[in-house]
C-alpha cells in the first residue's frame, strides 16, 4: 500500500528532483530512439559524447563565474586567441601565399612551421601556452570585475570583442593547418577504449567537484554568489574568490580551445564564435542560476547532455533547416519554463517547512 | 485525484514509449536514397539559389534530403556531418565553411565510407578524396577585370583600382584576388598600386572598410568586388560621395564583380556595372548531384574527381547575346514573369 502510494507520487517527485533535467533528457532520448533507431546506434552514441566533452569543459568554467554572480562572455574569444597562438607554435608548415604578409612571418613562424615545429616540446609547450593565456585573460577580467568593480557583462563583452579581433589580426583571418598528429590525438584519439577528450574533461569535472563540494574555496564561491556583502562581513576574501572564478573559467576556455582545435585539426581565429549561446544555455537549462549562488557539476553535465541530445536528435529529422532552429528554440524555452515552474513549486513546498 | 492524474500521465507516457519503440527499433534500410546536404549558411543570393537548385532537384528524383545549416560554424558543420554519417546516409553534399574544415570533414566521410561532394568552395588540399565542383575563379575574375581595364583605358589617365577581398580562408576568394592581379599587372601603364579592402564576406565589415578606404583615397575610380552580394554596400558608400554614376557619365566608377547574381544583372542593365564574372550555378549543382548519385549507384565510397565550371565574364559588350547564361538574369526573368502572370 505504501509502495503503491510512493509509485503514484513518482512523477511529481521526479519533476521536483535535482535530476529532473537528466530524466527529461532520458525520456526525450527514448522517444526519439523509438522513432529513429539510429539514435542509439554505437556510432551515434560515440558522436553524441564526443560533442559533450568540449562543451562540458566550457560550461564547467562558466558555472564557476555564474556561481559568484558574474558571467563570462569572453570564453569564446579566449578559445579563438589560444587556438591560433597554440597553432602558431606547433604547426608543421605555413603556406607563404596566405601568411607571408603576416606581421609575425619570419618571427614566430615561417614556411618551415611554427617556433617549435618538429620538436618534441612543440605540443606540450603549445598546450601549456594555450592554458596559460586562458588563465591570464581570466585573471585580467576577474581583476577588472573584483577590484575595479566593473560590471562583469561589460568587462567580458569588451574582452570578447578585443580578443576575437586580436585572433583575427594575428592570423589575418587565416586558419592554421598542419597541426602535429599528437595534438590532434588529444581531441580525437583514445587511450584504450576511452576517448582522451573524455578523460581530460572527466578529470576537470572531478576537480571542479572537489573545489565546489570539498574545499573552503567552494563554500566561499557560493557565499559570494548568494550575498557578497554578507560574505565580505563574514571574512570571505571576496575579491580573490571572484578573480579565481574568472581564472578557472579562462582555464576551462583554454582547455575547450585545445579540444575543439584538435577535433577541427586547425588553429582557427573564429573558433567558438557561435558557441556562447550553447554554453550559457546549457548552464541555465542544467539549473545553474544566472543570479549567482547556485550551481553544481552535475547540473552542468545534465544541461550539456540535454543540449547535445537535442541537437543530435534534430539532426536525425528530415526537417527544413529553418524549422530545426525554430523547434530547437521552442524546446529550450519549454525546458526553461518547466525548470522555472518546478523551482516555484519546490520553493512553495519548502518554505512552510522551513517556517515551521 | 491529483495522484490519479499523475498515474494516467505516467501510463500514457510509458505506453507511447513502448508501442513506438517496440515496432520500430529495427534498422530497416529503405530503397529510397538519403543524402545529407550540409551547408555553411545562406547569406548570399548565390547560396540561396544553389540551395534551392540542389534540394528541389534531389527531391524531384525521390531522394530524401537531410538539410543541415551550420550557421557559419565549422565545428557545428563537423558535428552535423558526423550525425548524418551515424544515420547511414547514402551520400553527402557539402558547402563547407572554409577550405580547411572541408579537408577534415571529407576525412570523416572517407573513414565512414560515404561518398561526399563539395559544392563550389573547394577543400584547401587534395589529401582526402572527394567530388568537388568549383568555378575557375582566377580565369573568370581575370576576364571580368580585363574588360574593366579596357573600359578604363578609354579615360586616358592613370587609374586607382580597388579590390574588395573576400575571406582569405576561402580558396575562391584567393583565386578571385589572383585573377584581379593578373589583369591589373597585365596593364602596368594603366594602373596605380591597387588598394585592398578586406570584407571577410560580411556586409557590415565591407561598408566600414570601404568607407574608410575612400576617405583615405578619394581618387578611387575602379572597384572590383570579389562577390556580387556586396554591390549594395558599394552603392551606399559611393552615392553620398556623388560617385554612383552610370556608364558614360562623368565621374562613373568602373565597376565589376563575380558571381552573376540578379543584383549584378540589374545593375548591368541599368548601366552602373561594367562587367561581372559569372559562375554557372545550374551547371555546378547539376554536376555535383550527377557525380554523387553515380558514385552511390556504383558503390564508390571515396570518389575523387574535381569538376571545373569554366564560367565566363558578362560584359556590356556581350550582354545582349549571353545574358540568359547568367543565373541571376534567369532567376530575375522567372520572378518577373511570375509577377506579371
Amino acid at each position: 500500500m505504501r509502495t503503491g502510494r510512493t509509485l503514484l507520487r513518482l512523477p511529481g517527485g521526479i519533476v521536483l528532483s535535482d535530476h529532473f533535467v537528466l530524466v527529461l533528457t532520458v525520456v526525450y532520448f527514448l522517444l526519439i530512439w523509438s522513432i529513429y533507431p539510429h539514435m542509439a546506434a554505437r556510432r551515434n552514441i560515440a558522436n553524441l559524447f564526443s560533442n559533450v566533452w568540449p562543451l562540458l569543459a566550457l560550461v564547467i568554467g562558466q558555472m564557476f563565474v555564474l556561481i559568484v554572480g558574474g558571467i563570462d562572455l569572453s570564453q569564446t574569444s579566449i578559445m579563438a586567441v589560444t587556438s591560433v597562438l597554440g597553432a602558431m607554435i606547433m604547426a608543421g608548415r605555413f603556406d607563404p601565399a596566405k601568411f607571408e604578409h603576416n606581421p609575425l612571418w619570419g618571427v614566430v613562424f615561417s614556411e618551415q612551421g611554427g617556433l617549435l615545429a618538429g620538436s618534441g616540446w612543440a605540443v606540450p609547450v603549445a598546450i601549456m601556452l594555450m592554458l596559460a593565456v586562458g588563465v591570464g585573460i581570466g585573471f585580467v577580467t576577474g581583476l577588472a570585475v573584483a577590484k575595479l568593480k566593473m560590471p562583469p557583462f561589460m568587462v567580458t563583452l569588451v574582452a570578447m570583442s578585443f580578443f576575437s579581433g586580436l585572433a583575427i589580426y594575428l592570423t589575418r583571418s587565416e586558419n592554421i593547418m598542419h597541426l602535429p598528429e599528437s595534438f590532434i590525438a588529444v581531441g580525437k584519439g583514445s587511450i584504450g577504449p576511452v576517448p582522451s577528450a573524455m578523460l581530460i574533461v572527466v578529470t576537470l569535472a572531478a576537480l571542479a567537484f572537489v573545489i565546489l563540494n570539498l574545499s573552503i574555496l567552494g563554500r566561499w564561491l557560493y557565499a559570494v554568489g548568494q550575498n557578497i556583502r554578507t560574505a565580505c562581513v563574514s571574512g570571505v576574501p571576496t575579491g580573490r574568490v571572484v578573480i579565481l572564478a574568472y581564472v578557472f573559467s579562462g582555464f576551462c576556455a583554454g582547455l575547450g580551445s585545445i579540444l575543439y582545435s584538435a577535433r577541427l585539426e586547425a588553429g582557427r581565429p573564429t573558433l567558438g564564435r557561435n558557441l556562447l549561446l550553447d554554453v550559457i544555455g546549457a548552464a541555465v537549462i542544467g539549473g545553474i542560476s544566472l543570479y549567482g549562488g547556485k550551481g553544481r557539476v552535475l547540473a552542468a553535465v545534465y544541461g550539456v547532455l540535454f543540449f547535445v541530445v537535442l541537437d543530435n536528435s534534430l539532426n536525425k529529422m528530415p526537417l527544413e533547416f529553418y524549422s530545426i532552429d525554430i523547434i530547437k528554440g521552442g524546446i529550450i524555452l519549454l525546458a526553461a519554463l518547466l525548470d522555472a515552474l518546478r523551482t516555484r513549486i519546490a520553493s512553495r513546498q519548502t518554505v512552510p517547512e522551513g517556517i515551521s | 485525484m491529483g495522484n490519479a492524474k499523475r498515474f494516467i500521465l505516467a501510463v500514457l507516457l510509458v505506453s507511447v514509449l513502448f508501442t513506438n519503440g517496440g515496432c520500430s527499433r529495427k534498422d530497416t534500410k529503405s530503397d529510397q536514397l538519403t543524402i545529407c546536404f550540409a551547408f555553411q549558411d545562406l547569406e548570399t543570393e548565390y547560396w540561396v539559389a544553389a540551395h534551392k537548385a540542389i534540394t528541389e532537384t534531389l527531391k524531384a528524383k525521390n531522394i530524401r534530403v537531410l538539410q543541415r545549416n551550420a550557421h557559419q560554424d565549422a565545428n557545428r558543420q563537423l558535428e552535423q556531418v558526423r550525425d548524418a554519417i551515424a544515420q547511414d546516409v547514402d551520400g553527402i553534399i557539402m558547402i563547407p565553411q572554409d577550405g580547411q574544415s572541408a579537408v577534415t570533414i571529407i576525412g570523416e566521410a572517407n573513414k565512414a565510407g560515404i561518398p561526399i561532394g563539395v559544392f563550389n568552395r573547394p577543400p584547401a588540399d587534395r589529401s582526402n578524396p572527394a567530388l568537388v565542383v568549383v568555378a575557375d575563379n582566377t580565369a573568370i575574375a581575370e576576364d571580368a577585370v580585363a574588360y574593366m581595364a579596357k573600359a578604363a583605358r578609354r579615360l586616358n589617365r592613370k587609374i586607382t583600382p580597388l579590390i574588395l577581398v573576400g575571406d582569405l580562408g576561402d580558396q575562391n576568394s584567393i583565386e578571385r584576388k589572383n585573377g584581379f592581379y593578373n589583369a591589373v599587372n597585365a596593364n602596368p601603364d594603366l594602373f596605380k598600386k591597387p588598394i585592398e579592402v578586406p570584407t571577410k564576406w560580411d556586409a557590415v565589415t565591407t561598408l566600414a572598410n570601404l568607407e574608410a578606404a575612400l576617405q583615405v583615397e578619394p581618387g578611387v575610380d575602379f572597384i572590383f568586388t570579389s562577390s556580387d552580394f556586396l554591390y549594395p554596400q558599394i552603392k551606399a558608400v559611393l552615392e553620398p560621395l556623388g560617385k554612383w554614376k552610370p556608364i558614360g557619365d562623368a565621374g562613373h566608377v568602373i565597376l565589376g564583380g563575380l558571381d552573376g547574381d540578379s543584383t549584378a544583372y540589374k545593375l548591368m542593365r541599368e548601366g552602373y556595372v561594367d562587367a561581372t564574372g559569372v559562375q554557372d550555378l545550374f551547371f555546378e549543382a547539376d554536376a555535383i548531384m550527377k557525380a554523387l548519385i553515380e558514385a552511390i549507384e556504383k558503390d564508390r565510397t571515396k570518389p575523387d574527381k574535381w569538376i571545373q565550371d569554366p564560367g565566363f565574364a558578362l560584359t556590356q559588350e556581350n550582354m545582349a547575346e549571353r545574358q540568359m547564361d547568367m543565373w541571376g538574369c534567369r532567376i530575375l526573368k522567372e520572378a518577373e514573369a511570375g509577377t506579371t502572370k
